[in-house]
């Protein structure tokens, strides 16, 4: 019985390397199977999830898994239905992570990280980006003065932009919020089930907010 | 046997949702399954646990007296005559409610562990002090709610409460199940609340009649081995509890099962 393997491909370690050509390159030697695609700390959109979900395909290979230290670049992986996990570097920040505190990520200052689910009268700030693993349940909040990424169902209320960035998004892999509110504008929440493994996005376009699939870059 | 005792709080945020008639079942339902088990009512407030195990005209002292060591906790608990491995130690004056600590409310627990395996606190409705003093004497916690909007939604917020005290584990238990209701989507439906709340189940107990008439005679329906719906639903938890692992089924789901075959009857006999 020939058994299926798993193979582990890294993002380039300096940003000297591009890297569409040198992954390309990595998956040369590459036997067909299941990958766990290691992003480091690269940031990568929907188009760039796109593309190397492309790029896999062909070899014959399927990513199982997409690493990365960087939020923004885990949400764009799960918008697209990859699965996704953020991972971070050192001890020192690990050791927070388990304790479910609010920290910022070292490589991007401005976004306020936080893992857990947001409860009934719990509520969340940030005064740049959020990031937060996790659901946010009916009856609590979750603000930012820039976007409001939620990698979970967002059921609650959300207000991105609240200091009057209208330009900011609020995105979640579930977007069924009470209310959304970017900068002064407000909106009830949509009806309908949501998509399943598809993440929206609410941002305003002239002067309303609007609902659409996250596609575009975070 | 005090650092193995199990003290279980029975809470819900909202009111009336069923705490104080699902700590006098499982009461009764551990204690006949050979568990020592004390049952304290921390609703001093609202106290009633008395009353829905019908000890009410039993009860010489109580918490108060015991914290005041004006009487020892042996002379304060009241056993079962029917199941004596279940006692109650009673609530005091409502007044209590104005100096009682957390302090307080830990020596308590920690002298019923000293005697009992199990200790299942029923706790006041709320978020406030009469919550806090409980939570801060337990260790796990059993979240009641029931398949409505508003108490999912007190639950939620109890939870993450429980959450910052590190209360683990914290289960649920989803009080007045209505299949039929939930079968025609007139309720939330058992995912739909454990959706929201995220926690383990650890059962469900049906929508019946009976609890309100044991309630009212005082002898919970656990007591006298009644074979009503409820009653299998509180035994079935109390074994979950002691770790047993005794499948769960939502009925509601039965039913539509039960209903899809009763529809394709009718199809074939074309009626
Ligand atoms: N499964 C059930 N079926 C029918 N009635 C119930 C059920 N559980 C609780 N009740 C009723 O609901 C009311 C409130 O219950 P109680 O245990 O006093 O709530 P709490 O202690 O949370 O305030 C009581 O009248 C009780 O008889
Ligand atoms: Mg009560």
């Amino acid at each position: 019985m020939s058994k299926i393997r798993t193979h582990t491909v890294t993002f380039p370690l300096t940003r000297q390397e591009d890297w569409k050509e040198t992954i390309p390159r990595k998956l040369l030697d590459l036997q067909p199977g299941l990958v766990i695609l290691d992003c480091l700390d690269w940031f990568l959109n929907c188009t760039d999830f796109q593309k190397i979900q492309i790029l896999f395909n062909q070899a014959g290979l399927t990513i199982i898994l997409i690493q990365s230290s960087i939020p923004e670049t885990i949400v764009s992986a799960s918008a697209i239905g990859l699965p996704a996990t953020l991972k971070i570097a050192s001890n020192e920040k690990e050791s927070k992570k388990s304790l479910g505190q609010n920290f910022h990520i070292n490589e991007n200052p401005s976004v306020l990280f936080k893992k857990g689910t947001l409860r009934s009268g719990e509520s969340l700030e940030a005064e740049g980006d959020v990031l937060l693993l996790g659901d946010v349940n009916p009856g609590a909040k979750i603000s930012a003065g820039g976007n409001v990424m939620v990698w979970g169902r967002l059921r609650g209320v959300a207000h991105a932009g609240k200091t009057g960035n209208t330009n900011a998004k609020i995105v979640a892999l579930q977007l069924r919020p009470l209310q959304l509110r970017i900068a002064q504008a407000i909106a009830r929440g949509p009806q309908e089930k949501p998509l399943e493994g598809f993440a929206e996005e609410a941002l305003i376009e002239s002067g309303q907010i609007v609902i659409k699939p996250a596609k575009a870059h975070i | 046997m005090s650092t193995n005792t199990r003290t279980i709080l029975i809470c819900s945020g909202k009111g009336g949702v069923g705490k104080t008639t699902l700590t006098a079942n499982l009461g009764i339902a551990l204690a006949k399954q050979g568990v020592k088990t004390a049952v304290l009512d921390a609703d001093f407030g609202l106290r009633n646990l008395d009353l829905l195990l019908g000890l009410e005209n039993r009860i010489v002292y109580t918490a108060q007296e015991v914290l005041e060591e004006s009487c020892r906790l042996d002379q304060a608990l009241v056993k079962h005559k029917q199941e004596p491995n279940l006692a109650l130690l009673p609530a005091g004056n409502p007044r209590m409610l104005d100096w009682l600590k957390p302090e307080d409310m830990q020596r308590i627990v920690k002298m019923l562990s000293d005697q009992f395996e199990y200790v299942l606190i029923d706790c006041p409705a709320g978020v406030e002090d009469g919550f806090k003093n409980a939570v801060s004497a337990s260790k796990e916690a059993i979240v009641v709610t029931n398949p409505e909007v508003s108490a999912v939604r007190d639950a939620d917020r109890v939870i993450g409460l429980l959450n910052t005290h590190s209360i683990n584990p914290v289960q649920l238990v989803l009080n007045r199940v209505r299949p039929n209701m939930i079968a025609n989507q007139e309720m939330l439906s058992v995912d739909d609340v454990t959706d929201i709340l995220a926690l383990p189940l650890l059962g469900l107990v049906l929508e019946d009649e009976q609890v309100i008439v044991s309630t009212n005679r005082g002898e919970p329906l656990t007591l006298s081995g009644s074979k009503s719906p409820a009653a299998r639903c509180y035994s079935n938890i109390a074994s979950r509890l002691k770790g047993e692992d005794i499948p769960l089924i939502d009925p509601s789901k039965e039913g539509s099962r039960i209903r899809d075959k009763f529809k394709r009857l009718m199809q074939t006999k074309i009626f």
